[in-house]
């Protein structure tokens, strides 16, 4: 029996039990509602999260067993039957407890507390189980290429046939580069931008500016990497980079960085925007009382409250910047290079992630398994960052509440 | 009427501080306050009380113009300060709030150090040319407001992280070290315990030598503690303003004896 079948068949038994045992509850409890311990409806409930429960649970051990390959793909027909029968048994059982003492609100409770438990564990799970695929084929990768060379290499010059240079020096720092060009640009707009959205604008600018921003918010990023390609990189190369004798290319570490920090505006604006209203209107009121402008409030009360909040925000756009590519493909080209000049083209670690694994390359070999060792270090370097951002954001908060 | 011009002849002793006359004040399309006249005087501390929403908060809030930050807010009348008109174009509400300073209801220090949050308002104003002088004033207004002792050792330490009694006076240090002229306090005592209730108490008595105190209470027996007039709010009218001995014992108007009585509010 194939495990569709079977898990219908048991929300069929289910269904069942439920109806079985409000009907036993009623019976159970004759004239006098009031006799029984639960609601005839919990006695159903129980009942068919009983005959469920061990159904479901019998169907993961099995998928389990099988993605251990410890269970022969054969066996699905006889996993089926098993689940149906854990499914029958539950049944019984659940029907046999109805009774007038029998605490069925409490089991549901208990037995709905166990699913919520169970849809947290596996949001966790899965952040543990992409580490440890990216950690497995990163091992491999180690073994055919040497750690030292990875990190300190300041040399990416991959080639089909072997004996590449792989230092992930380069992309790391262009990395570094673009986002660091992308938060200059982002944070004082945003935070400006966010200011005077809470501080200065009226109701109704704000009713109006505020969805404005959000809107470049809802911008997929290949469109800002279009604007990038065919509108800023141009404009930076002929008014810019060419007058100033800087290069002439159309795609550079400006370019990406400069949109990258567009698209990160709203980001920024909507997190401080936050921010920066949690900070209790009595410490604005304190202030003007004592005779600061609007600004002076802003600068030398506001500020330093939301501070650290902030901070949290600009850490959080931080990590969004490192993690993006299509701008970069785009924007800054695929040449990966260690240099200083922002009209000169540069990658990312991410670029490389994606043309390294998208080639023709034999899997196994260090060129393809490059991208996993690349894609740990940068998921350290982003969940470093996320959690210094929670940190803060969190004592912030402990601060008023 | 009658109250009216017997308060006025026992002003004329000390001077008024501030006159309204005709002062109305709408919150969209709710007036909220009724035509109110009132003369404050120099030196004195006057009591604002009223069953809540009465008026009486909003009232003390048009003095030194709060009620600008709030946009559908509208005030009409004339209120003086020392023959001003403070609702003239040519008066800078920011200004005008460094001479009439405001303590609040819940104590709001500054996320900065104590002695910072004192010299808040020295800073801004430029109060003081160098160090040395700030000190001085930091260290005079704690002293006014009875708190140097407490705190002289811990300056550095953060004003949030005082109890709350010591957060109050270090607010009422902050607006004192700013050398206003009249101090607007709304509330100043609601978030306290007794002891640090009494202890403002003290401080205001204190700070009548030197300022024009106007103080906002719900509490009648605070009225009678601390101040030396007190005005009567209700639903947005003034009722009765006249010597604070008076309006607790014999009062003219039949609603301020059934609030003082308990009877309504």
């Amino acid at each position: 029996m194939p495990l569709s079948w079977a898990l219908l068949a048991s929300l069929l038994l289910a269904v069942a039990g439920y109806l079985i045992g409000r009907s036993r509850a009623f019976a159970v409890a004759g004239s006098d509602i009031r006799s029984l311990h639960s609601r005839p409806i919990y006695h159903g409930a129980s009942v068919a999260l009983m005959t469920l429960t061990p159904a479901i649970i019998v169907m993961i051990a099995a998928s389990l067993l099988r993605m251990a390959k410890a269970l022969s793909p054969e066996a699905v027909g006889l996993v089926g039957l098993l689940a149906l029968a854990a499914g029958i048994a539950g049944l019984g059982w659940g029907i046999t407890r109805i009774g007038a003492g029998y605490q069925a609100r409490n089991v549901v409770e208990r037995i709905v507390m166990g699913v919520l438990i169970f849809c947290s564990s596996i949001a966790i799970l899965t952040t543990a189980g992409i580490v440890l695929s990216l950690i497995f084929e990163t091992g491999h990768f180690f073994q055919k290429y040497n750690w030292l060379d990875f990190f300190l290499g300041t040399e990416w010059t991959p080639r089909f046939q072997g004996n590449s240079a792989l230092g992930i020096l380069p992309l790391l720092w262009g990395t570094l580069y673009i986002s660091l060009i992308a938060l200059l640009v982002a944070v004082p707009i945003g935070m400006f931008a966010a200011i005077y959205m809470s501080e200065y604008a009226s109701k109704r600018v704000r009713g109006i500016a505020k969805p404005a921003i959000e809107v470049l918010a809802g911008i997929p990023t290949i469109v800002y990497g279009l604007f990038a390609l065919i509108t800023v990189g141009p404009m930076l190369r002929d008014y810019f980079a060419q007058p100033l004798g800087l290069g002439n290319s159309g795609s550079s570490v400006l370019t990406a960085g400069l949109v990258m920090g567009i698209m990160l505006i709203p980001f920024v604006s909507s997190l401080s925007d936050d921010i920066i209203n949690a900070v209790p209107q009595s410490m604005r009121d304190g202030a003007l009382g004592l005779g600061s402008t609007p600004s002076e409030t802003i600068r030398q009360v506001v500020l330093p409250a939301a501070l650290p909040g902030v901070v949290g925000a600009v850490l959080l756009a931080a990590s969004r910047a490192i993690g993006e590519t299509m701008i970069v493909v785009l924007g800054a080209g695929a040449a990966a290079k260690l240099g200083l000049n922002p009209f000169e083209a540069m990658t990312t670690i991410t670029v490389k992630i994606v043309s390294q694994l998208t080639g023709d390359n034999d899997f196994a070999a260090p060129e393809t398994l490059v991208a996993f060792a690349l894609g740990l270090t940068l998921f350290v370097i982003t969940l470093g960052l996320n959690i210094v951002a929670l940190y803060i954001v969190r004592k912030y908060r402990e601060q008023y509440e | 009427m009658y109250d009216i011009n017997r308060a006025e002849s026992a002003v004329t002793q000390q001077d008024i501080k501030i006159s309204a006359r005709n002062v109305q004040v709408y919150y969209g399309d709710t007036h909220a306050i009724k035509d109110v006249n009132v003369e404050i005087l120099d030196k004195t501390v006057t009591a604002f009380i009223g069953p809540s929403g009465c008026g009486k908060s909003t009232f003390l809030r048009c003095i030194n113009r709060m009620n600008d930050t709030i946009d559908i807010a509208r005030i009409e009348g004339q209120i003086r300060l020392d023959g001003e008109d403070i609702y003239d174009r040519r008066v800078d509400p920011v200004q005008l709030r460094a001479k009439v300073g405001m303590v609040f209801q819940k104590p709001n220090p500054f996320p900065k150090s104590i002695y910072d949050n004192v010299a808040y308002g020295p800073r801004i104003h430029g109060l003081a040319r160098n160090k040395t002088e700030l000190d001085e004033i930091v260290e005079k207004s704690l002293r006014g407001s009875a708190l140097w002792n407490e705190v002289k050792d811990r300056l550095d330490e953060p004003g949030t992280g005082l109890s709350g009694g010591q957060q109050q006076r270090l607010c009422i240090a902050r607006a004192v070290a700013t050398a206003p002229e009249v101090l607007l306090m709304d509330e100043p005592c609601s978030a306290l315990d007794p002891i640090a209730t009494g202890q403002v108490e003290e401080l205001i008595d204190q700070l009548r030598s030197e300022y024009s105190v106007v103080i906002v209470t719900h509490s009648m027996q605070q009225a009678a503690r601390v101040s030396q007039k007190t005005a009567f709010f209700h639903l947005g009218n003034l009722v009765e303003y006249g010597e604070t001995d008076d309006i607790f014992t014999k009062p003219q108007d039949s609603r301020t004896e059934a609030y003082i009585s308990g009877r309504i509010g």
